[in-house]
């Protein structure tokens, strides 16, 4: 058989989100092992576990055509954060999620990429809503998740984050009117 | 434009299929991850841990161009376990790994997938004289290493737990 990854790439403005390769393996681990800033998406206790969430998501492009972009800076190249839509066993619904990496953030980047993603979820992969969950306490994700346009709708227990908000999108009618 | 695909190839040995990845695996691996036998390779896992368990392994294939296979039976239809060659960040060098799924034990099929791997990985993908990582207690798999020709070789760590490593012979010089 033959592991396909779709050839998705979209430029924004100052972005490229394209699929993850294994030159931003470093920028990833050094997010996933900050416990603090990868505290509300899932911190890794060191480097091995990391390297395979890096590959997990890689893994997660193959099965379902979709996953985590890597968001790289246009002037730079430089790899400053995750966008995509993630769905994990055990997930309630397809989420549009985003990181932004160390020293990316405060110049509206992680809006950029994901109100991108949101909008090539329904343009090309065809969704009709998209959720997003926020662990209590993560208000930079509320505020950011509120200025998309999404609305708290319930809060429920996630099997990888405890406790968990669960913030509905605007859909892609909505979106476009 | 990068190249984004990666092939799985397939092998065939008397009684198996070596191939690549199905979503309708998941719940074998599920079932295997989650019981008393994942107890040498980590687990028992919770359901969670087996889905990243089973997207890192078709990742893996992308990152390094090689990796574990699905092992199904032909005969069933049924997914028997994974085997192949591993190579996750903390690893030492690759490894021939092997799991076999409670239902196919007993049957020699762990010894004909893993020489099947080993040979392809020797012969395909440049990967000869491997290691596998094996815990102590775990004889099923120290005598399976046995009869595959591989020698202790040291003790070691992986990941902070303590295991033994076996070295394989060079594939073909047993012919």
């Amino acid at each position: 058989m033959t592991l396909t990854l779709p050839s998705s790439r979209i430029e924004t403005d100052r972005l490229i989100l394209r699929l993850p390769e294994a030159r931003d393996i470093d920028a990833y681990v050094a997010f996933l092992t900050d416990a603090q800033r990868a505290n509300g998406f899932g911190a890794e206790p060191d480097r091995p576990r990391a390297w395979r969430w890096f590959a997990l998501n890689i893994g997660h492009w193959a099965l379902h055509g979709y996953g985590y972009f890597t968001m790289e800076l246009k002037e730079t190249g430089t790899a400053c954060g995750m966008t995509g839509i993630w769905n994990p066993e055990g997930w309630p619904e397809p989420e549009l999620g985003w990181v932004v990496f160390d020293g990316f953030e405060g110049r509206g980047i992680a809006h950029e990429g994901a109100a991108c993603a949101r909008a090539w979820a329904y343009d090309a992969l065809g969704f009709t809503t998209l959720t997003s969950n926020i662990v209590p306490g993560n208000t930079r994700s509320v505020r950011l998740a509120e200025r998309l346009g999404a609305r708290f709708e319930r809060s429920y227990v996630n099997v990888q984050m405890g406790e968990d908000m669960l913030y509905r999108h605007p859909g892609p009618e909505a979106l476009n009117t | 434009m990068i190249a984004a695909t990666c092939h799985i190839p397939t092998i065939d040995t008397p009684d198996l299929i070596l191939r690549g990845y199905r979503e309708s695996d998941f719940e074998a691996l599920a079932t295997f991850g989650g019981s008393q036998r994942a107890c040498f390779v980590g687990g028992p896992h919770d359901r969670w841990a087996c889905w990243r368990a089973f997207l890192a392994g078709m990742g893996h294939w992308s990152l390094r161009g090689f990796g574990m296979w699905m092992v199904e039976h032909r005969a069933s239809g049924q997914v028997a376990g994974r085997v192949g060659m591993i190579l996750n960040d903390g690893w030492h060098e690759p490894e021939l790994g092997w799991h076999i799924y409670q239902e196919f034990e007993g049957r020699s099929l762990a010894y004909q997938a893993a020489q099947a791997a080993r040979d392809y990985a020797a012969r395909h993908q440049g990967l000869d004289r491997v290691i596998s990582y094996i815990d102590a207690e775990n004889i099923r798999s120290l005598r399976l290493a046995h009869r595959l020709g591989a020698q202790f070789e040291c003790n070691a760590d992986l990941l902070g737990q303590p295991c033994q490593i076996f070295r394989h012979p060079a594939v073909g010089a047993d012919a």
